[in-house]
């Protein structure tokens, strides 16, 4: 039996990510890349439109990953959760990297993030 | 001897302190390391007295161009493998340490590897993924206020002077 | 002396759950990832043989298993122990060292993953990974996408 608060895989909540790099330049061995863009947005009320980061693109390399948890620890916006999923092996080097969706897919249901 | 155990010595009375300390009782000898502080190597020698049970350490400090010391092969045998090491990893000369030969690395490896100078060259030549900033969406310029970001580990001239990383260097994005 | 001279480190081992699945492993533990097969032994996901049955249907096979960190003064002991296992074989690299270098992906010492000496069937991520890791990617060397990389000269490349 695999707990669920086992660090199986790290995943992501995309929609709580402000591309905000911290991770990306914390990870000790490089493992996480992410590709943003800016664009203006206009509130109803606001006097000019704000500039907000758009994520295009989030990839961990769980080839190089060595699962300390820096980058879970660090994100201020809890996008980044332990999971219990493990079984993310693959048949090419280049298949150990996950993008947005496959990050997405092991986001645990049940259980809070656990940055700070 | 302050409070925490630590003496500090000359290079040049390395051998003699450490010699008076085993002859008062601290005849267990821990370990020898190094510190790199750039223009200086601290060496550190722990021993400890197995009766009162104290510990001392013992520091020294040599120019890092020029890192020669006695060795303390003659008072503790099992000095040898910790100034091999120190040897190996951070370039020190110990006078008087018979056997010098390298434990675990290849003599071609050039500078001795925990040295700070000696730069991860992995580190130099991968683009950084954390160098990578937010593309605009068509408006000018973006913020050429922001400095080039460096990783971790790499010296700020490290082979920036040669044409080895040619086009994009990641932080052009 | 060296891997190539030692008698049969090879171990027989049915996977609990998949019955199909009959593997003789020449786990070459390195690092910390070594404990993990431990562990799927311990845990009973392993089940030791004193032989195998490779006459009925399954899928029998010899698997290089490299759990840990693999540095270049290692490298020629990686390529010998491939060469001495017996076909049909497969290489499977275990954890993040044996991957890509992982957390020492930057170590002047350390081979940059093992891929660069033998022909790598399965990559299972993971710093270490988990036991249960270890027999999803034995499960995963059944499945027909998987590229048997045998050699009629029995040398590797």
């Amino acid at each position: 039996m695999i707990p669920a608060e086992a660090h199986g895989t790290i995943a992501l909540r995309a929609s709580a990510c402000t591309s905000c790099m911290i991770c990306v330049r914390e990870c000790p061995t490089w493992c996480i890349d992410l590709v943003s863009h800016t664009e203006q947005v206009s509130e109803a009320g606001a006097r000019r439109p704000k500039t907000v980061n758009v994520l295009d693109a989030f990839r961990i390399d769980f080839g190089l990953c060595m699962y300390c948890g820096i980058c879970v620890d660090l994100c201020p916006f809890d996008a980044l959760a332990w999971s219990p999923e493990h079984d993310h092996g693959a048949t090419t080097a280049a298949g150990l990297v996950q993008g947005i969706k496959e990050l997405e897919m092991a986001w645990p249901p049940t259980q809070p993030p656990t940055g700070n | 001897m302050n409070s925490h155990g630590r003496i500090d010595v000359a290079p040049a009375d390395w051998e003699q302190v450490v010699s008076g300390l085993q002859r008062e009782g601290f005849t267990l000898f821990d370990f020898i390391t190094v510190v790199d502080r750039g223009s200086t190597l601290e060496v550190v020698a722990r021993v400890v007295n197995p009766v009162a049970r104290v510990p001392t350490m013992v520091w020294t400090t040599l120019p890092a161009d020029a890192a020669e010391l006695a060795s303390l092969c003659s008072i503790y045998l099992g000095a040898a493998w910790c100034e091999r090491e120190a040897a190996e990893m951070f370039g020190v000369v110990f006078i008087g340490l018979g056997d010098s030969r390298p434990l675990l690395l290849r003599a071609s490896l050039g500078e001795p590897p925990m040295r700070k100078s000696s730069a991860l060259v992995a580190r130099a030549i991968r683009d950084w993924p954390g160098a990578a900033q937010s593309t605009d969406d068509g408006r000018q310029g973006g913020n050429p206020s922001r400095r080039r970001q460096l990783p971790p580990g790499v010296p700020e001239d490290f082979l920036r002077d040669e044409p080895l990383v040619s086009g994009t260097t990641g932080d052009e994005r | 002396m060296t891997l190539h001279s030692l008698p049969s480190l090879e171990s027989r081992y049915r996977v609990t759950g998949h019955p199909q699945l009959r593997v003789t492993i020449l786990d070459v533990g390195l690092a910390c990832c070594a404990l993990e097969v431990g562990a799927a032994i311990t845990a009973g996901l392993l089940v030791p043989q004193e032989s195998i049955d490779t006459e009925s249907d399954g899928f029998v096979v010899s698997v290089l298993l490299i759990s840990g960190t693999v540095t270049d003064a290692l490298a020629p002991g990686i390529i010998r122990a491939w060469a001495t296992l017996e076909e049909p074989r497969l290489a499977v690299s275990f954890g993040a060292c044996a991957n890509t270098g992982g957390p020492y992906w930057d170590a002047p010492t350390v081979t940059k993953g093992i891929d660069q000496l033998i022909p790598i069937s399965v990559y299972i991520p993971g710093c270490p990974p988990r036991p249960e890791a270890l027999v999803a990617g034995l499960v995963r060397l059944s499945q027909p996408s998987v590229v048997t990389h045998s050699d009629p000269s029995g040398e590797s490349r």
